[in-house]
């Protein structure tokens, strides 16, 4: 390597410091002028101890704790983990608890999807589209709360079955819901595809084929957004997903443009799943008549599909009131290996929204970025999250002030 | 031509009333089934203390004043409430509610989120019987 080469290099830290994220990460990203050449990430830095946790409470609590591992995808933990209960203690839960959970599933992905569509506009600099996410997304945030009693940890199960029912005003509410907001998505999806601004930072970007998506086990609307069939909910249906199927979603583009038309179009699928549920609401019990309060000693595997990809569960009991082990495996860490290989030959401006592209929780993304300049001078420079946004934003601003349109 | 996807919505919104709510003027009413604080009704609690042992944040404590009577004192501790709802789902009598209307539960101290349930004269007698304890944290 020439000096003047490694003058040019900059290797540009992100993280760990990261409050939203599942896997707070830290990400290195060496760059030749604009454009990333390697990457690499660290996961592990804001170990709660909730597995370990998990050893010294009883099988009710720790409904709740493994609840509260996310706070977007709060129902699919507790879902993952009371199937995981229930094969354990050799129950299984009656046909209507098992339609609620797919209605509370769907709703939450809905919710994480709009969510997801607003931050990642927002990183793109498309703030009016952020706020318009927002704002509807307020829609299924209020169904929630009508439903559930709360906004985010609905707590809707109970080791069993359900905690409580879908009335009829509730489904009313629901499909009052539902009709504005798939009219609300099939605009989305229309601006997400076609205006102009947009889609020069969304098309052709980070790309990933289908052979490098399976090869690095990505999971997900990512992997599906690379062609790759893989839906826990279609693979090994759980809950009332005989029953009520879902279609599988994938496109075969692999850029960022694929990513968000694949979960724009599983909101349009979930509802319509949701409606056919209504419709067709199975009668009976909310719980099994008896839950034994000591699982029977096994292990067992539970995995269901979160929002963001597939979420695995391991539980081992020993027979006592509390589990032996617990082990999770969020859809976030299969995906952030993606993140480096995507980087790769990409403008340091792309990198956000490569970033928020697999949907790492980056709700509140605000941390510091120390950029180090020139080794020479040993200068830092201290970016934090919003001034690497605002790099990206002001980076295709200047650029398309320029050349209106460069992708062409 | 280029395409610019949200100008629809954004001069139709110029002429629309603000989504917000202006919060503390204006309220909305809770849903129905919101899960706001705790409420203990001390007539049919048998004392089984299921309530105590599925709570995941050790924020019901059961106070047994004597046993044989059924009279019991519940010291729910507010601030330590995830407002799950177990509690009131465990209840095999019905004995625990959450209300829907009190919600707004922000205090400048701690003293008030300690929160005595139970008949006035057996509430009387566990003040009288017991020291003030400081108050421990959950493990």
């Amino acid at each position: 390597m020439n000096p003047t080469q490694t003058a040019d290099r900059f290797i540009i830290p992100i993280g760990p410091q990261h409050p939203a994220l599942k896997e707070p990460g830290h990400f290195e990203f060496t760059v030749e002028g604009e454009t990333v050449t390697g990457a690499s990430v660290r996961l592990g830095y804001a170990h709660r101890g909730i597995e370990k946790g998990t050893e010294s409470r009883n099988w009710t609590q720790n409904l709740y704790l493994l609840e509260r591992v996310c706070g977007i995808c709060s129902h699919i933990h507790a879902t993952a983990y009371t199937l995981g209960v229930e094969q354990l203690a050799e129950v299984e839960a009656p046909p209507r608890a098992q339609a609620i959970r797919e209605i509370f599933a769907e709703l939450e992905r809905i919710h994480s999807h709009l969510l997801w569509l607003g931050v990642a506009a927002h990183d793109a600099g498309f703030d009016t589209l952020f706020m318009y996410t927002w704002r509807d997304r307020e829609t299924v945030m209020d169904i929630l709360e009508e439903v559930s009693g709360n906004r985010v940890h609905y707590s809707a199960n109970i080791l069993g079955g359900v905690k409580f029912d879908i009335t009829d005003k509730a489904a009313n509410t629901i499909l009052k819901g539902l009709d504005f907001l798939e009219e609300r998505t099939h605009h989305y999806r229309s601006v997400v595809n076609e205006d102009t601004f947009f889609l020069q930072r969304t098309r052709g970007v980070g790309l990933m084929t289908k052979e490098e998506a399976l090869r690095l086990g990505v999971v997900g609307p990512t992997a599906r957004a690379s062609g790759v069939e893989r839906d826990i909910r279609v693979d090994a249906p759980y809950i009332a997903y005989h029953d009520f199927p879902v279609n599988l979603v994938t496109l075969p583009t692999g850029d960022l443009e694929a990513r968000f038309l694949v979960r724009l179009d599983e909101l349009l699928d979930s509802y319509r799943v949701i409606r056919d549920i209504l419709n067709d609401m199975p009668e009976g019990e909310l719980t099994v008549k008896r839950m034994p309060r000591k699982m029977k000693p096994g292990e067992v595997i539970s995995r269901v599909e979160a929002p963001r990809g597939e979420l695995f569960y391991f539980i081992r009991s020993t027979g006592g009131e509390s589990p032996d082990r617990i082990k999770v495996r969020t859809p976030t860490l299969c995906n952030m290996g993606s993140v480096i290989k995507q980087a790769v030959g990409h403008n340091l401006a792309d990198v956000p929204m490569i970033l928020v592209g697999i949907d790492p929780c980056f709700s509140c993304n605000d941390r510091a970025v120390s950029i180090r300049e020139s080794r020479r001078n040993g200068q830092e420079k201290v970016w934090n999250w919003a001034d690497l946004r605002r790099y990206g934003i002001e980076f295709y601003r200047r650029k398309m002030g320029l050349e209106s349109s460069i992708l062409e | 031509m280029k395409k610019i996807g949200m100008l629809k919505d954004m001069i139709r919104s110029a002429f629309r009333q603000p989504v917000t709510e202006l919060y503390p003027v204006e309220r909305r009413p809770a849903a129905e089934d919101f899960r706001g604080m705790l409420h203990w009704n001390p007539e049919g609690c048998t004392g089984c203390a299921l309530c105590v042992k599925d709570c995941p944040a050790d924020a019901i404590e059961l106070i047994t004043i004597d046993k044989a009577a059924k009279r019991f004192v519940i010291r729910y501790h507010v601030d330590r409430c995830l407002f799950c709802g177990q509690c009131a789902y465990s209840c095999r009598f019905n004995c625990i509610t959450l209300s829907n209307d009190e919600w707004e539960l922000a205090d400048l101290g701690r003293d008030n989120y300690t929160v005595l349930y139970g008949e006035p004269e057996d509430i009387e007698q566990f003040s009288l019987e017991s020291e003030p304890e400081p108050d421990i944290e959950p493990a």
